[in-house]
């Protein structure tokens, strides 16, 4: 690895360094009381202090994030898929579908609870929720895009609508997917805190927030941020990776070879020609 | 059955609501012909080959090829465009087979015939790579072949080379006439540049202003194979004057 990439993907983490040091700054040169604003080494003490607690209730929000993520994604895409299939569903459906994200969640606690109870299944629903409309929206507008000439194209070779869609239409919507669903990683952590907050009985990273909210307890609810935003990383750097593995016609101009061509066929003796920037991908494959 | 036609299209009518594009338009093309239509924009060149393709059924009138009457049903022709339409997330090689990725399934065989193809036609080394990492002329290349790999005898090329600038637009000329001249296909070929017409064909017909019939069919006897001088000879420039005439000079009368 060559310095200038080593220090490319070091840039980030340098980042966030970057933010804890001018937070820590900012607390000691004005002399930020620990209760107002905790230093950072504090949020991170409280974290360890804590982790006997604080871990298993980061884990059932992962588990809440991830579950409500997954079916958001899934819920959204194939609504998306199927209004496109009838311009007739769309009309009905997709004004529903933007009221629907008009309801104040936060503001509706006591009916949903009524509706969903206080388990794991508010917290999906809010997540799912939140994440499904901008994976609808952005899944028409790449089913919409294909060029219709390239439609008309298929028409004349005859091909058959189900290859035509898979082929064709599906992977369109690849990269669109992909843009709603970065958005959605990070929406969906604040999702499953919110549901937390209405339905109480879970134990996971929004309750701990509302007990050490009210225990005054500030170096503890920075350490808790501090999870939530290591979760929405974390989530949003595996839809980066996913996005990468499924649309490697963005970031590479020949295709990843899974399997030995035969021999005499052109590049290089079956070495993949490596143009791209970023061909970290890649690097361990036969 | 020698002489009978390879492709027909017999008085073909197209009325969309009150504009009628096409009115009474007549082509014969024999087997192995290489056929050019020109004519002023908006003539319904394009409506026409969207019938001959049969995406469009017509008003009126009929399609034939090899005597079949294939009006206004689909799969009979190759068929390709100004815009090469290559699909992004296929490889070259995946976009040459797309007709067989889109009707029956891709064979070894198929794959192997377009990598063939692709070597054969000044695509060699770029077999894997993604079309946005190909220039203009190599994309229309693999648009070419594309057509040519779902096995119809007759191609229609609708202004393939009209997005190209010139010097590659010359270079694709000569090289659509090897790829022709080996592989036994019968062409019809709509473009704006009466050069290229005359270059390519065996006859050039030009059509009218809208409603588009064929309106004149000026015979191109040069040899073949063509060469580049030939551009400036004075048969070549005749037709032209001809055909110009036709298009423009003689407009009002």
């Amino acid at each position: 690895m060559s310095w200038r990439r080593a220090l490319r993907l070091a840039t980030p983490v340098l980042a966030v360094l970057g933010v804890f040091v001018v937070w820590d700054l900012l607390v000691r040169i004005l002399d930020v009381q620990p209760y107002v604003l905790p230093s950072p080494w504090d949020s991170l003490r409280a974290i360890r202090d804590d982790w006997g607690t604080i871990g298993p209730y980061t884990w059932t929000t992962v588990v809440e994030t991830v579950l409500g993520f997954v079916t958001g994604a899934v819920v959204g895409f194939v609504l998306a898929v199927a209004m496109s299939r009838s311009p007739f569903v769309q009309r009905v459906v997709y004004p529903v579908l933007v009221g629907s994200q008009a309801i104040p969640i936060v503001a509706i606690g006591f009916p949903l609870v009524l509706l969903l109870g206080y388990g794991l299944l508010p917290k999906v629903s809010i997540v799912a929720f939140i994440v499904f409309f901008p994976v609808v929206v952005n899944v028409l507008d790449g089913l919409a895009s294909v060029d219709r000439d390239l439609l008309n194209l298929a028409r004349v070779m005859d091909g058959r609508p189900a290859r035509v869609f898979l082929l064709i239409e599906l992977p369109a919507t690849y990269t669109p997917l992909f843009s709603a669903l970065k958005l959605g990683a990070t929406y969906a952590v604040t999702g499953a805190i919110l549901g937390e907050w209405i339905a109480t009985k879970t134990r996971g990273l929004g309750n701990y927030l509302l007990v050490q909210n009210s225990r005054l307890n500030t170096d503890a609810v920075y350490g808790a941020v501090l999870l939530l935003t290591a979760i929405g990383i974390s989530g949003f750097l595996l839809v980066v990776l996913a996005e990468r593995l499924a649309t490697p016609w963005r970031t590479r101009s020949t295709a990843r070879r899974w399997r030995a061509r035969s021999a005499g066929s052109s590049l290089s003796g079956g070495v993949p020609v490596q143009e791209d920037e970023d061909g970290q991908i890649e690097g361990g494959r036969p | 059955m020698e002489d009978a036609p390879k492709l027909v299209a017999e008085d073909i009518t197209m009325r969309f609501d009150d504009t009628l594009a096409v009115r009474d338009a007549s082509i014969e093309v024999r087997h192995g012909e290489f056929v050019s239509i020109v004519g002023p924009s908006g003539c319904g060149k394009s409506t026409l080959f969207n019938v001959v393709s049969g995406l469009l059924a017509p008003t009126s009138g009929r399609v034939l090829i090899d005597g079949r009457d294939v009006t206004g049903s689909t799969g009979h022709v190759g068929y390709m465009l100004q815009k090469d339409l290559l699909v992004p997330w296929r490889t070259v090689v995946g976009n040459i087979v797309l007709g067989a990725a889109l009707t029956r399934g891709v064979t070894e065989r198929d794959e192997a015939e377009a990598r063939e193809l692709g070597d054969r036609y000044g695509l060699a080394g770029f077999l894997d790579h993604y079309p946005h990492a190909l220039s203009g002329g190599m994309r229309q290349r693999v648009a070419l072949m594309r057509t040519l790999a779902v096995h119809r005898d007759v191609l229609l090329l609708d202004e393939p080379f009209g997005a190209l600038d010139s010097q590659t637009r010359l270079s694709m000329q000569q090289w659509l006439l090897e790829v022709w001249d080996e592989l036994d296909r019968t062409v019809l070929f709509v473009t704006h540049d009466v050069d290229e017409a005359i270059f390519v064909s065996d006859r050039v017909l030009v059509m009218s202003p809208r409603p588009g019939r064929v309106a004149a069919e000026v015979d191109v006897p040069l040899e073949r194979p063509r060469h580049l001088e030939m551009l400036t000879g004075a048969a070549f420039m005749e037709r032209k004057r001809r055909i110009l005439g036709l298009l423009y000079g003689q407009g009002a009368a």
